[in-house]
């Protein structure tokens, strides 16, 4: 009896969640500012975050962002544990083999930060050169690709800034729009760290928001909303918020 | 219900199996050629991801035995102190020892990791320190703390009349340790000694927290770049477990060779 309670519950509480379909799970690695971070209240503010909400309302569905470790945020969408990924996941072929994405959002080049007066201008200078990045990410692609450098890997990319605050490595590479927050914005380093250049990349690279392959309703969601947000004018106001340098 | 007969056999010892009952099919044979035979099987038949992260590991590997062995050795004269300062009675020194014990026992590894690595990098006289170092330092400190422990036991454990009778003898106190206590102790001392050694073995995966390419890091860095992590995380798994195996058959090898009381 208490069986077949629960299993009609369970079929209830399935059935409606399908008819609703309304609430979509985002993961985000909270730890990439300004783009995604925890704020003091352990909110999860940022460019991205934002933005989702903001496709959110333009299409109509409940999102509910979720922080996850970047290490390990695609396994955790092929298993299923969210039904999207917006947490400046760069658009590249290899990731495109195993997942789909929406869109592009946003346009990003490679920052090298190194330590001020350095004398770190150029992909030559790294040569021989420590270089941190986030494990996983296109920045520590990039740092690999680099002939003659030592690339490492840190689980988050605050570690690899800290670690050449205290001179332990001599560049970090991540997204231009992280390596501006911490080298020119952040006040921690902004006396000691400096943008050294930015790599030219051979084609455009582009954030997207990654769902699992197949996954169309989510994506078309997802890329209505994004469509009106833009055209609404909202996202030009979110960039501003978070990018008031930048025009 | 019908009754059953139950025969209660006393024999010598019949339910622990001796020294001698171990032949090919002991639990460690098992393991073993299991371990090995599914990696020489996955990387035959499938070799696309698994004989491709098995290439990529051989330098973590080489780094994870660095951090271990260092680490042991480390902890075991920080333990070796360690324990002999907590049965001092110098209370200075055993106050110390004990002090550092109950700290040290407290603080998860993970933490003091990032504490001696990133926190004391702030400072001038750590900011030169490798990862390697560091990490090095934080297991022997934490695994220092442990060993003591088993050293404190161990020498625990031996007759307060061999103190006494070699007292008699005319030995000074350090005699009387290191000749007569602490070579008896070393049979009780050794397996969780080696016990500990296949824990740190273990734990010194926890050192890829601070850019050390250990095991761990280079199978992480391949399953984010190729997205196999299944595949990376099955071969980091068994490769973590052929080297465990290896270390804990050559410390029951010493273990055995030390047990001359069982010997005949």
């Amino acid at each position: 009896m208490m069986k077949k309670a629960l299993f009609t519950l369970a079929a209830v509480l399935f059935l409606s969640n399908v008819a609703v379909a309304k609430t979509i799970v985002f993961a985000s690695d909270a730890t990439w500012p300004p783009m995604e971070m925890v704020d003091a209240n352990k909110n999860i503010v940022g460019f991205c975050p934002d933005l989702v909400k903001a496709i959110a309302k333009a299409a109509g569905f409940t999102a509910v962002i979720k922080n996850t470790a970047w290490d390990g945020i695609f396994a955790g969408l092929a298993a299923g544990k969210y039904d999207a990924i917006a947490s400046s996941v760069s658009i590249t072929d290899k990731r495109k083999r195993v997942m789909d994405f929406s869109d592009p959002y946003f346009e990003v080049k490679q920052g090298v930060v190194t330590r001020k007066g350095a004398g770190i201008k150029s992909i030559d200078d790294l040569k021989g050169k420590k270089i941190g990045a986030q494990i996983g990410t296109t920045g520590y692609f990039a740092s690999k690709k680099i002939k003659g450098a030592k690339p490492e890997s840190y689980d988050e990319v605050g570690l690899a800034i800290e670690n050449l605050n205290n001179g332990r490595i001599d560049a970090v590479i991540c997204d231009d729009a992280v390596a501006v927050g911490y080298a020119l914005q952040n006040k921690n380093y902004v006396d000691s760290l400096s943008l050294a250049f930015l790599i030219v990349p051979d084609e455009p690279e582009y954030l997207g928001i990654a769902v699992n392959k197949g996954n169309t309703e989510v994506l078309e969601l997802i890329n209505k909303g994004l469509k009106a947000v833009r055209a609404s004018g909202e996202y030009d106001a979110i960039f501003k918020k978070w990018f008031p340098t930048e025009e | 219900m019908s009754k059953k007969e139950v025969n209660i056999h006393v024999g010598d010892g019949a339910a622990i199996p001796s020294k001698k009952d171990r032949g090919l099919f002991s639990a460690w044979w098992i393991s073993f050629i299991g371990a090995v035979a599914i990696i020489i099987y996955l990387c035959m038949t499938e070799p696309d991801p698994y004989l491709d992260i098995l290439k990529f590991l051989p330098d973590g590997i080489l780094v994870t035995f660095q951090v271990t062995i260092y680490s042991i050795l480390l902890s075991l004269v920080i333990g070796l102190v360690t324990g002999l300062g907590r049965l001092s009675r110098n209370r200075f020194f055993n106050l110390i020892a004990s002090t550092y014990v109950e700290i040290i026992r407290g603080i998860p590894l993970l933490v003091q990791l990032f504490y001696i690595y990133y926190a004391l990098g702030k400072f001038e006289l750590f900011s030169n320190l490798p990862p390697l170092a560091a990490a090095v330092i934080a297991m022997a400190i934490c695994y220092g703390a442990y060993m003591g422990e088993v050293f404190r036991a161990g020498i625990d454990s031996i007759d307060h009349g061999q103190t006494e009778a070699a007292r008699t003898l005319g030995f000074n106190r350090s005699q009387t340790m290191f000749l007569v206590v602490l070579p008896q102790a070393w049979r009780t001392i050794l397996p969780p000694v080696g016990n500990e050694f296949i824990a740190l073995l273990k734990d010194s995966s926890l050192v890829s927290i601070l850019a050390v390419a250990d095991i761990l890091r280079r199978g992480r860095e391949f399953a984010s770049e190729s997205f196999y992590y299944f595949e990376a995380f099955t071969m980091v798994a068994l490769v973590y477990l052929v080297i465990t195996l290896i270390l804990s058959k050559g410390v029951s090898r010493m273990e055995h060779k030390l047990n001359y009381y069982e010997r005949h």
